[in-house]
């Protein structure tokens, strides 16, 4: 399998704090094409920080991130929004859509970003939205959205647009079990069938327990890598 | 670019109470300013036309001793023939050549003190429409044994006399003799002056010529510009052109007047300048709150690739949508509102009293159609340079941070 992204001495240390905090320290991973990876670890243990470091949302003070040949890391800002854009999807935490669009409008945002063709771009919005069961909810505003209808509508929004991998923190933390259940069945069918790399961030153990991979961080540092076999 | 339209559109009604409260204090905003130039432009054009147009004229030459002794001996060599070739310049409307002096009228019971002024019946229609500011009585038309005498309604009043009244005019005739002779008043007529009213007298220049003693006698010539605009120049070139003479601009001869209306200007520049301020913080808070509610999805938006400027872009648009709704609306209804009140007027509360001053008790406001869409650039120009703090507060958001924000 290709690999889809590598870091190699991934440093972060914050010190616009009293202290400096050493989020991130001397991480060095590689993520294969298709890989469903849970990032575990206790609060402050750098998950977020490092989905945003190799989501590039955030600077590395040390080391690297390579994806696609390319050290994002060396990036400047207006080269790294165009990166996001074309390359990686995301889903947050607290679903997170814009509230004045439709389904359907959310989902074709980023391909509207991206100038695809308007046909095609309103038949892949279709398309994820049948994929993730929302067929009937394509002109719902969020506000008339559940929770996890919501979260299925970011989930079609980071898939929708073909991204290299998708990079999903804590998704399930404001579902209930089987709104998560539901999220997760989907997120690993669409991780088969679409061959998306899948990141998460989590403490859930119903996403852990989904995982192919896990990586656990304690303290800013890779405590743990684990491959799991499923079959 | 659509879709962004259509996200600033639906942005600024998600919080509609807030949008329609911004959106009317544009409106008051736009018809306060609309409303306060419409009343200063209908002051200036009523005190610009009683005053200079009926009275003074855009510009008067006189011998340069005339002014401080108005006595008939001043007199402007020539005056005829100078009036003639001045009537035939470009640019020059109307031109009254006028025999004028100091002297006193009176009337069985009373006298006054009156500024007497010969003048060309048609030429002084054309230049100061005397003919149409007749409030009772006729324009030099009767054929009485006596001469006919035009005088103010003031005068009329102070004389306690009436139209087809006789009146005494008394003054000195070119060599300096006293000279006294019967006038019957043929028509009074009225001026936002009252002191115009009291001390200006009209009389046929043919007659009064012949009682001072000299036929063609001119001791004023008033001149009527086509383009107002156009004082200043005219004037030097007349001073250049007659050296030897007096040439003055209305500026110079109602100083008064000129500052008045200079001063006018300048309140309006600041009260409208105040009211677009007022309402551009007003616009900017609103934009603000907008934004600083919205972090977490400007985050969003900003994580998946939205470039720093089209978030800039999407705030200014929310902006000018809304000054464009509350500038239409408001520029709509300011437009009837003129319309109305200059069909209606306006009573200036205690105006009565300022008529001794040039002042009229009730304006006409109105206004050029330009001016509306000058007032709507304007308000959209601040709307636009409102809206760059709050868009650019949006585009300073650092993702990451924002799309964690409660």
């Amino acid at each position: 399998m290709q690999t889809v992204i590598k870091t190699e001495g991934l440093s972060k240390t914050y010190t616009n704090t009293a202290v400096p905090v050493h989020a991130l320290k001397d991480i060095s991973l590689e993520f294969k094409e298709g890989e469903f990876t849970a990032i575990v670890g206790p609060s402050g243990s750098g998950k977020t920080t490092f989905l945003n470091v190799i989501g590039g949302l955030d600077k590395p003070t040390k080391g690297k991130v390579v994806i696609d040949d390319v050290d994002i890391a060396t990036m400047k800002e207006s080269q790294l929004f165009d990166f996001r854009l074309r390359h990686i999807g995301f889903v947050f935490q607290a679903y997170n859509l814009i509230p004045v669009l439709t389904a359907i409008e959310n989902v074709s945002f980023i391909m509207l970003l991206q100038k695809k063709p308007k046909k095609e771009m309103e038949a892949r919005a279709r398309e994820m939205l049948e994929q993730v069961g929302l067929s009937d909810k394509l002109h719902e505003r969020p506000s008339r959205l559940s929770g996890g209808q919501q979260q299925r509508v970011a989930v079609a929004r980071a898939l929708a647009s073909k991204p290299d991998f998708v990079l999903a923190d804590e998704p399930t933390a404001n579902l209930d079990t089987k709104s998560a259940f539901n999220l997760l069945d989907i997120m690993a069918r669409l991780n088969k069938e679409e061959n998306i790399t899948l990141i998460f961030s989590t403490h859930d153990q119903r996403v852990i327990d989904r995982a192919r991979r896990v990586i656990t961080l304690v303290d800013g540092a890779v405590d743990k890598d684990e491959h799991i076999d499923k079959d | 670019m659509t879709t962004l339209m259509i996200i600033s559109w639906r942005n600024i009604w998600r919080n509609r109470t807030r949008t329609l409260v911004i959106i009317t204090a544009l409106i008051l905003g736009i018809m306060g300013g609309v409303f306060s130039a419409a009343m200063r432009l209908a002051a200036e054009e009523q005190q610009f036309e009683d005053t200079v147009e009926n009275m003074i004229s855009h510009i008067q030459i006189h011998h340069p001793e005339f002014i401080a002794n108005p006595e008939a001996q001043y007199r402007i060599p020539d005056g005829e023939a100078i009036a003639g070739d001045i009537r035939g310049q470009n640019g020059i409307a109307s031109v009254s050549a006028r025999l004028v002096f100091d002297g006193m009228a009176a009337s069985a019971n009373m006298n006054a003190g009156v500024r007497i002024k010969g003048v060309d019946s048609e030429d002084e229609a054309r230049t100061t429409k005397l003919d149409e500011l007749l409030e009772e009585g006729s324009y030099f038309t009767e054929e009485w044994r006596l001469p006919s005498v035009i005088i103010g309604r003031a005068l009329a009043k102070e004389l306690l006399v009436e139209t087809g009244s006789r009146i005494v005019l008394t003054f000195q005739d070119i060599d300096g003799g006293i000279v006294s002779s019967s006038f019957r008043v043929e028509a009074l007529y009225a001026v936002t002056s009252r002191r115009f009213e009291e001390r200006t007298v009209f009389v046929k220049a043919g007659v009064l010529q012949e009682l001072a003693g000299e036929p063609g006698a001119v001791t004023e010539i008033a001149i009527l510009l086509d383009d107002v605009d156009r004082y200043r120049e005219a004037t030097d070139e007349l001073r250049a052109e007659y050296p030897g003479l007096e040439v003055r601009h209305w500026a110079d001869m109602d100083p008064t007047l000129h500052y008045s209306l200079e001063l006018l200007d300048q309140l309006l520049i600041y009260l409208v300048g105040i009211i677009i301020l007022g309402v551009s913080f007003g616009l900017l808070n609103t934009i603000l709150m907008s934004i600083l509610e919205r972090v977490r999805e400007l985050g969003v938006m900003l994580s998946i690739g939205m470039k720093r400027l089209k978030v800039f872009f999407m705030v200014v648009v929310e902006t000018t949508m809304i000054a464009i709704l509350g500038g239409v609306a408001g520029l709509i209804l300011s437009f009837f509102m003129i319309r109305f009140l200059n069909h209606r007027g306006v009573h200036i509360p205690g105006g009565e009293g300022l008529e001794d001053f040039g002042f009229a008790a009730v304006l006409y406001p109105d206004l050029p159609t330009s001016f509306y869409f000058e007032i709507g650039g304007v308000v959209i120009l601040f709307a636009i340079l409102a809206s760059i703090y709050p868009a650019w507060k949006a585009i300073r958001l650092a993702p990451a941070e924002a799309v964690r924000q409660e």
